[in-house]
C-alpha cells in the first residue's frame, strides 16, 4: 500500500472517509492526483457486518463526547448522542439505508421560492437543477441507483413496503416506488445482488448496497494513488502566513500528533466534526476559525424535519424482512404553502428491529409500562414510515464550542444546538395526517407516532452561497477565504431539501473533484 | 410517544386476569427461584436485597414491561437477579437501590395504605412507578429489562422478530413478500419495463 510522506506537500489532504471524502479521493484518484485521507475510526470491511442493531450501534457509531442543547427532542432524549452517524472506514456511507434520491428544483432554490422567512435562513443554492443533473447522473452511475440512470429495476417490494404502497394506491396516490436506491437488483460493479437480509443500516454484509467502504475507498488505495489513515483524527488545520492552508495536525490510535502537509485540504468530517475542526483551526490571522469570515461555519445546522409513524396491521407483516427502508411516496415532494408549511417531504418504509423499536417508540426515561408493552407486542404486525422534510436553515441552529469540557484529544466538546421552527410543526403535523389517511386505508387499528431519531442526516454548517458574506464556501465546495481549502461533505449545503442528502453529497464531491483536478492544472491552487 | 387508537379495543378483562394472577403467584416465588435465563444472572446468598424487597423488585420489573402473555414468570425472576447482582460489585448502586425500592413502598402506603407488591390494580402499580422513572435507580432497573427482554434472541420469537438473516441466504427466499391481505408488488418483468427510456 502506498505510503506518503508527511512532508510531501504535494498531496490533497482530506479529511473523513464517506460519501464526500471517500468520493473526492477516488475521483482524484483516477485524474492522477495524490491524497492522503485521514478517517478518525478504524478500518471496517464487510466481515464486520453483523445482524444485530446495538452491536453495530457499538461497533461503528461516532461516540466521542457531544452535547445536544436548543428546543429540540434530542435535548431531553438524546443529550449526549445529537447525531447517529459513523466514525470509521467508509464514515456514514456504512450506516445509510441507501435511499439516492435528487434534490428537485425549487429546493435549490428556496430563498427564490419561499421568499424571506420569519426566524429562518433561507437562501438559494449557487447551483441549479439543470447544473447538477449530469453529476448526479455520474453518482447514479457510480452507486449502482437503480432506475432509469442505470437500467437497473428497482427492487422487489417486500412486506412492509407492500402495506405502504397499498394504502397510497388507495389513497390515490401516485408517485410511490421501491426505488430510486443505491442497493443492487442486479449484479453490478463486482458487487452482488441484495438478499434482502435486512439491516441496511447495520452496515450491507455482502457489499450489495453502495458504501464507500466497499467502493470508492479500496479503489483509490489499489490507484496506488491515496493512502488512507485510520485512527487519524484530525485536530487542526494550519496555514501559512498567505493565509493559504499548508497541512493538517492529527492525532494517531496512541495519541501521538503528526503533521500531514498538503497542498490543497479536503474537509469532509461530516456536519458536525467539519464546523468543529475549521473553528478549532483558529489562529491569529483567522480568530474566528478558518474559512470564517462570514461567521457562517458552524451555523445553519439543519437535520431534515423528521418523525417515525408506525401502525399496526389486522394481519402479520413482518416488516423487518428484506431492505430496511424498502420503498419512497414522493407524492408530498412540492412547495404548496396553503399546507401551511414551506417545502415538502418524502414518506420512507423503514423497518426497525425489535431492539430499535423498543428504544425508539418512545425514547427517554418514559419508555416503558403497559401501553408500551402492549405496543411492543404488536410489533409483527406493524408497517411504518420514516417520514422527512425539508428543515428550514436557522442561524442559530448549530455547532459551538464547549467552554470547558474537551474530548480525548484535549479538544473543546462540540455542542449541537437546534430548535425547531413553526414550519417543523406545521410539516410534522401533516406528515402524520397523510401516513395515518394511507395505513387507515388498509385497514390499520393504531398508529403510533415516534420522536425523530438522532440525526444521521446532517447538513448546512458549513453552507454554500454565491455570496462570500452569507456562505462559507463557493459553487464548488471551495472556501471564500481561502483557495485551497474546500468542504466536501453535506456541511455544504445551502438548504436540506427533503431528500436523503448522500446522493447530492456524492455528485457534489465528483463536480468538486474534477474542479480541484482544473485548478491545481492551472495552478491556481 | 404519541398515541392514536382508531377503534375500541376489545374488553381487556382477559389480560388483566391473567396478569393478576401472575402477579400474585410471582410474589409467593420471589427471592426462592433463580433463571436460567440469563447464564450469569444467579444469587449470591450475601444478596443486597432483603426478601419484602426482593418481591417489589420483581413486581417492579414486571410493571415496567409487563407481557403476561407472552413471557413466563422465570424471565422476569432472571431480570430482577440480574438487577441484583449487578448491584452487588458496587456498595453505592445498591444502596440507591435499597432506597428506591423503600420510597417505591413508602409512596404505596402513602397513595393506598399498603405496600407496593399488594396494590392489585396494575395501572395504579404503574402510577405509584411513575414517580420515579427519572431516578437512577429506575432506569438502572428499566434498562437492565429492557436488554433482557427486547435484545434477547432467546424472546424475540416470542414478539415474532427473527433477527438475523445473513447466515440464512437473507429473507429473499424466507418470506420477505409473503403476505396476502395486500396485493403483490411488481413483476421482475414490469420492473425492468419502469426503468427503461
Amino acid at each position: 500500500m502506498t505510503v506518503f510522506e508527511k512532508t510531501d506537500d504535494s498531496v490533497v489532504v482530506i479529511i473523513g472517509s464517506g460519501a464526500g471524502g471517500g468520493t473526492v479521493a477516488n475521483e482524484l484518484a483516477k485524474k492522477g492526483i495524490k491524497s492522503v485521507v485521514l478517517e478518525a475510526g478504524k478500518r471496517l470491511d464487510s466481515s464486520d457486518m453483523e445482524n444485530d442493531e446495538w452491536t453495530m450501534f457499538q461497533k461503528i457509531s461516532w461516540l466521542d463526547k457531544r452535547y445536544s442543547a436548543g428546543g429540540w427532542h434530542g435535548s431531553v432524549n438524546h443529550p449526549t448522542l445529537p447525531a447517529w452517524i459513523v466514525k470509521g472506514y467508509g464514515g456514514s456511507t456504512v450506516h445509510w439505508a441507501g435511499v439516492a434520491l435528487r434534490f428537485k428544483e425549487f429546493e435549490f432554490k428556496t430563498r427564490s421560492t419561499y421568499g424571506a422567512v420569519e426566524g429562518a435562513n433561507v437562501e438559494d443554492w449557487p447551483v441549479s437543477l439543470e447544473e447538477m443533473t449530469p453529476w448526479y447522473e455520474k453518482a447514479e452511475m457510480k452507486m449502482g441507483v437503480t432506475g432509469k440512470t442505470t437500467g437497473m429495476p428497482h427492487l422487489p417490494w417486500n412486506n412492509g413496503f407492500r402495506v405502504l404502497a397499498e394504502g397510497c394506491r388507495r389513497t390515490g396516490r401516485t408517485d410511490y416506488n421501491s426505488g430510486p436506491m443505491a442497493i443492487n437488483s442486479v449484479e453490478n460493479d463486482d458487487r452482488p445482488a441484495c438478499q434482502q437480509i435486512g439491516f441496511c443500516m447495520q452496515g450491507c454484509a455482502i457489499g450489495a448496497k453502495w458504501s464507500t467502504m466497499v467502493t470508492e475507498l479500496p479503489r483509490a488505495e489499489e490507484s496506488g494513488l491515496c493512502e488512507i489513515r485510520t485512527d487519524a483524527m484530525a485536530l487542526k488545520i494550519e496555514h501559512d502566513a498567505s493565509g493559504k492552508v499548508t497541512g493538517v495536525l492529527y492525532a494517531d490510535a496512541e495519541g501521538n500528533q503528526h503533521l500531514q502537509k498538503a497542498r490543497v485540504v479536503c474537509v469532509a468530517g461530516n456536519s458536525i466534526e467539519s464546523p468543529r475542526l475549521l473553528l478549532n483551526s483558529a489562529s491569529e490571522m483567522f480568530p474566528d476559525g478558518l474559512a470564517n469570515s462570514s461567521g457562517q461555519v458552524g451555523k445553519n445546522y439543519m437535520c431534515h424535519t423528521s418523525t417515525g409513524i408506525y401502525a399496526v396491521m389486522p394481519e402479520k407483516v413482518h416488516m423487518f424482512r428484506g431492505t430496511s427502508v424498502a420503498g419512497i411516496v414522493g407524492d408530498d415532494v412540492k412547495h404548496e404553502p396553503a399546507r401551511g408549511f414551506n417545502g415538502g417531504y418524502y414518506l420512507e418504509f423503514l423497518s426497525l428491529g425489535l431492539p430499535f423499536m423498543g428504544a425508539f417508540l418512545e425514547p427517554g426515561n418514559t419508555g416503558w409500562g403497559r401501553s408500551f408493552s402492549r405496543a411492543m407486542e404488536q410489533y409483527d404486525h406493524m408497517s411504518g414510515v420514516w417520514a422527512l422534510g425539508e428543515d428550514l436553515a436557522q442561524e442559530q441552529n448549530g455547532v459551538t464550542l464547549h467552554g470547558s469540557e474537551v474530548d480525548q484529544h484535549g479538544l473543546p466538546v462540540p455542542i449541537v444546538a437546534k430548535t425547531p421552527h413553526n414550519n417543523d410543526h406545521a410539516m410534522t403535523a401533516h406528515m402524520v395526517e397523510s401516513t395515518s389517511q394511507i395505513y387507515e386505508s388498509v385497514g390499520a387499528t393504531d398508529i403510533y407516532e415516534l420522536p425523530p431519531y438522532p440525526a444521521s442526516h446532517n447538513m448546512g454548517t458549513n453552507r454554500m452561497h454565491a455570496d462570500a458574506d452569507k456562505g462559507v464556501v463557493n459553487a464548488y465546495g471551495q472556501s471564500h477565504d481561502i483557495d485551497n481549502l474546500f468542504v466536501s461533505d453535506g456541511s455544504q449545503f445551502t438548504s436540506s431539501g427533503a431528500c436523503n442528502p448522500t446522493l447530492t453529497i456524492v455528485a457534489l464531491a465528483i463536480r468538486q473533484a474534477e474542479y480541484i483536478a482544473q485548478e491545481m492544472n492551472a495552478q491556481n491552487i | 410517544m404519541n398515541i392514536r387508537f382508531h377503534r375500541q379495543k376489545k374488553s381487556k378483562q382477559d389480560h388483566i386476569g391473567v396478569s393478576r394472577r401472575m402477579f400474585l403467584m410471582t410474589t409467593a416465588m420471589a427471592g426462592v427461584t433463580t433463571s436460567a435465563m440469563l447464564g450469569s444472572a444467579t444469587r449470591s446468598l450475601a444478596a443486597p436485597l432483603d426478601a419484602g424487597q426482593d418481591a417489589t423488585l420483581l413486581r417492579m420489573v414486571q410493571d415496567i414491561y409487563p407481557h403476561p402473555d407472552l413471557l413466563e414468570v422465570s424471565h422476569y425472576e432472571g431480570i430482577a437477579a440480574t438487577v441484583t447482582t449487578n448491584t452487588e460489585a458496587d456498595a453505592a448502586t445498591a444502596k440507591d437501590l435499597r432506597d428506591g425500592l423503600a420510597r417505591i413502598d413508602a409512596q404505596a402506603d402513602a397513595l393506598f395504605g399498603m405496600p407496593y407488591t399488594e396494590i392489585e390494580d396494575p395501572d395504579a402499580r404503574e402510577g405509584v412507578l411513575r414517580k420515579f422513572q427519572h431516578d437512577g435507580f429506575f432506569q438502572g432497573v428499566r434498562w437492565t429489562a429492557y436488554f433482557a427482554i427486547y435484545n434477547n434472541v432467546d424472546v424475540w420469537p416470542l414478539f415474532g422478530y427473527q433477527g438475523s438473516s445473513v447466515e440464512h441466504g437473507g429473507y429473499i427466499d424466507r418470506g420477505f413478500s409473503d403476505i396476502t391481505f395486500v396485493p403483490q408488488g411488481p413483476t421482475l418483468e414490469e420492473r425492468m419495463a419502469a426503468v427503461k427510456g
